[in-house]
């Protein structure tokens, strides 16, 4: 096995439903590369897997270089807390998500919204760039068996830790996930390998 | 979709499935006209009284790459029948589909068309990539799979058998 593996179980995931508030028992699984020492976040709960993936500036750059995104808004997205993103439909009914919904909480406390891929796209429409792949699609309605990946960026400084909330819609319930103490890839893998 | 660095595929993507979504009201199939690899042009429309299997994808998206020989092997199950499969590849060049067909097992049978500035994607509201639409004799969307699948499963070809049998 190339990574390590920790195992948590959270009691974080909220059913949001008024008039009920459920507490359900989520997943999380915490891998760690052996040989670039990035960080792997999964979690599952009511239907819904996330799993979310520590992504190095470099690695970040090379993406977008090679899709032709000029230099200045390379680095731009480069300095962004940047993780691959795999969300999944685990369940057996439709489920929907919605990226603007998501949050992450830096430690003292203060919410901030994800980015948004329209709030990229729109960005870069301005400076004349059309590609429009690679982030993390802004909703979704999945059917049974459906999945999407793409990036998710989040604004914060790369050494400081945070918790990210997430949302999703199952059989017209809204639940929340939390995935606490996560951080960003270090800005250099050789000199700053991330500890969990 | 996004190209997945070394340290995330060393654990496993998520296994492809089968089972494709049924679109409750079935809508007309937005018509195109885009280009193969050879510069000849295929236009959906010519193609009614057909099964069409339409996908949307890129070299650089895994689950794109790895649902590709499933969709050959689907190709190759139906051969001769009423049924076609386009792969609607996004704002890439002929060379970079080459290389990597090139690299390929199987060198797939099936159509590559090029949709390079995304057009025809935004017409059928592709959010990410993959996504994979079937289209009925008529020209109506009556599948919808978002993600990468495995398209010679039996359920998926007994989906394909129902829509070529109406």
């Amino acid at each position: 096995m190339p990574t390590t593996t920790i195992k948590l179980h959270l009691l974080k995931i909220i059913c949001l439903c008024l008039p009920c508030t459920q507490i359900h028992a989520a997943e999380l699984n915490i891998y760690k590369s052996n040989e670039s020492g990035l960080l792997t976040w999964s979690s599952k709960d009511n239907g819904f897997s996330i799993e979310l993936i520590q992504l190095n500036p470099d690695f970040v750059r090379a993406v977008y270089s090679r899709h032709g995104l000029p230099p200045d808004e390379v680095e731009r997205i480069a300095g962004y807390c940047v993780f691959g993103s795999i969300i999944q439909n685990t369940s057996q009914q439709q489920l929907s998500y919605r990226v603007s919904d998501w949050r992450y909480v830096d430690k003292n406390g203060k919410s901030y919204p994800v980015k948004t891929k329209a709030q990229w796209l729109e960005e870069w429409r301005n400076a004349g760039i059309t590609f429009a792949w690679t982030l993390l699609p802004e909703s979704g309605d999945f059917g049974i068996g459906d999945w999407q990946q793409g990036f998710t960026t989040i604004q914060i400084d790369r050494n400081k830790k945070f918790d990210f909330i997430y949302t999703w819609t199952l059989d017209g319930k809204k639940y929340q996930g939390k995935i606490e103490n996560m951080s960003c890839a270090p800005a250099s893998l050789s000199t700053d390998p991330a500890t969990p | 979709m996004l190209t997945i660095p070394a340290h995330a595929a060393e654990r496993q993507q998520p296994k492809l499935g089968y089972m494709l979504t049924a679109i409750s009201n079935p809508t007309p199939a937005p018509d195109f006209t885009l280009e193969d690899m050879d510069a000849k042009k295929f236009s959906l429309k010519d193609y009614r009284g057909k099964v069409i299997l339409l996908n949307f994808w890129a070299t650089w998206c895994p689950p794109c790459r790895r649902e590709i020989p499933s969709m050959e092997r689907l190709n190759q199950n139906f051969k001769g029948k009423d049924f076609v499969v386009f792969a609607v590849n996004q704002m890439e060049d002929i060379d970079q589909v080459f290389t990597y067909t090139g690299g390929l097992e199987v060198y797939p049978t099936f159509t590559f068309l090029f949709d390079r500035d995304s057009n025809v994607s935004r017409a059928y509201g592709v959010q990410g990539l993959p996504t994979t639409y079937l289209i009925d004799k008529k020209g109506n969307i009556r599948f919808r799979a978002i993600g990468g699948r495995e398209f010679d499963h039996p359920e998926v070809e007994k989906q394909i058998l129902q829509l070529m049998q109406e």
